[in-house]
C-alpha cells in the first residue's frame, strides 16, 4: 500500500468549516510522520481533482470530509466526489475514512466490496455539538472538541500504521471516556446535553471490510 | 451496539406521540448558546424543535436517539463504559 494521505475538506458552511479546521491537527501529523499528504481544500474538492489524485497517486489512505448521504460523499459546494460509479480500479489497497453523514450505510459495503481494504464511517447522520459563539472559530470550540478529536484519533492512528479496527477502537475508547466526563458531574450543562449526540456518533461508527487493514499491509 | 431507525423500532403511533412529546420537552431545557451540526445544516434549539415537530429525517433521528440514549441509561449499557 502506498504510504500518503488523500485529503478532502470543503468549506462553504458552517459544518464543512468545522472539519476543514478539525482536519488540520490531522494533516500536521501527517506532515510531522513525513507522510505525502494531498490536501484538497475548499475549491480544489471536486470531483475532477480527486479523481486525478486518486488515479495517479494511488493514496493508501482517503480521509474524506464533507456532506453526504448513504450512497455519495461530497466536495466543494456539494459537488458529488464519490459515489458507487467511481472507477474503483483507483481505489484498490487504501484505507478510507468518510467523515460524512451516512457513509457506512451503504457505500461503504459497495466500496469494499469492490477493492477498498477498509471503510470507516456513519451508520447515520454524523453529528457534532457546537458553541454558537465560536460558529467562526471551530477549533477554539470546545464543545466541538469533544466530538471531533476522537474522530480525528480515527485517522491519526492509522497514520500511525495502526489497523482500521484499532483506530475505530481507540476512537470510541476516546469518545467513551469524553462522554463518561460529560454526563458526570463534573460536566457543564451543556455538555451533559449534548451528550446524547455524541453517543449516537458512537453507536453509528463502523469499520467495514477488514479490520487488520494497514497503510503497512 | 446497533443503531436503528424508528421504523425498524416498530412503535406503535401512540409510543412515537410519546416519545415525540418527550423529545420536544427535553429541547425546552436545551441551552440556548449550543446547537448542533448535523448532515448540511447547523441547528438551534428553536429550529431543531421544528424538525421534531414536523417529524422530518433529522426530527425522527432526534426521536431515535433519544430513545436510544434512554434504553442504555436503563440498561446500564453506558455506565458500563465509563
Amino acid at each position: 500500500m502506498n504510504k500518503s494521505l488523500l485529503v478532502t475538506r470543503p468549506n462553504y458552511d458552517s459544518a464543512t468549516h468545522y472539519l476543514y479546521r478539525w482536519t488540520e491537527p490531522v494533516i500536521a501529523e501527517a506532515k510531522r510522520k513525513h507522510i505525502p499528504v494531498y490536501d484538497l481544500k475548499e475549491d480544489k474538492a471536486t470531483k475532477k481533482t480527486f479523481l486525478s489524485y486518486v488515479q495517479s497517486k494511488h493514496p493508501g489512505f482517503l480521509f474524506l470530509n464533507g456532506h453526504g448521504d448513504a450512497f455519495s460523499v461530497g466536495g466543494h459546494d456539494d459537488e458529488v466526489i464519490l459515489d458507487k460509479k467511481i472507477d474503483t480500479g483507483a481505489l484498490l489497497d487504501c484505507i478510507m475514512y468518510a467523515r460524512s453523514c451516512d457513509s457506512g450505510k451503504v457505500l461503504g459495503n459497495t466500496l469494499v466490496g469492490r477493492g477498498v481494504l477498509a471503510f470507516i464511517g456513519y451508520t447515520r447522520k454524523f453529528i457534532v455539538g457546537t458553541t454558537r459563539s465560536k460558529i467562526t472559530k471551530p477549533l477554539e470550540d470546545q464543545l466541538a472538541k469533544l466530538f471531533l478529536e476522537p474522530s480525528n484519533l480515527i485517522a491519526t492512528t492509522i497514520l500511525k500504521g495502526h489497523s482500521a479496527g484499532e483506530a475505530d477502537r481507540r476512537s470510541k475508547q476516546a469518545m467513551l471516556k469524553k462522554f463518561g466526563k460529560m454526563i458526570s458531574s463534573i460536566g457543564s450543562f451543556e455538555e451533559r446535553f449534548a451528550a446524547r449526540w455524541l453517543w449516537s456518533d458512537i453507536r453509528s461508527q463502523v469499520v467495514i471490510g477488514d479490520h487488520n487493514a494497514s497503510i503497512h499491509s | 451496539m446497533t443503531d436503528q431507525t424508528l421504523d425498524q423500532l416498530k412503535l406503535t403511533e401512540e409510543e412515537k406521540n410519546k416519545l415525540k412529546e418527550l423529545v420536544l420537552a427535553r429541547l425546552t431545557v436545551m441551552p440556548h448558546d449550543i446547537s448542533i451540526s448535523i448532515g448540511d445544516k447547523n441547528l438551534d434549539k428553536k429550529a431543531l424543535t421544528e424538525h421534531v415537530e414536523s417529524e422530518d429525517e433529522i426530527g425522527n433521528q432526534m426521536m431515535e436517539m433519544e430513545l436510544e440514549f434512554l434504553q442504555d441509561l436503563a440498561s446500564g449499557a453506558i455506565y458500563g463504559h465509563e
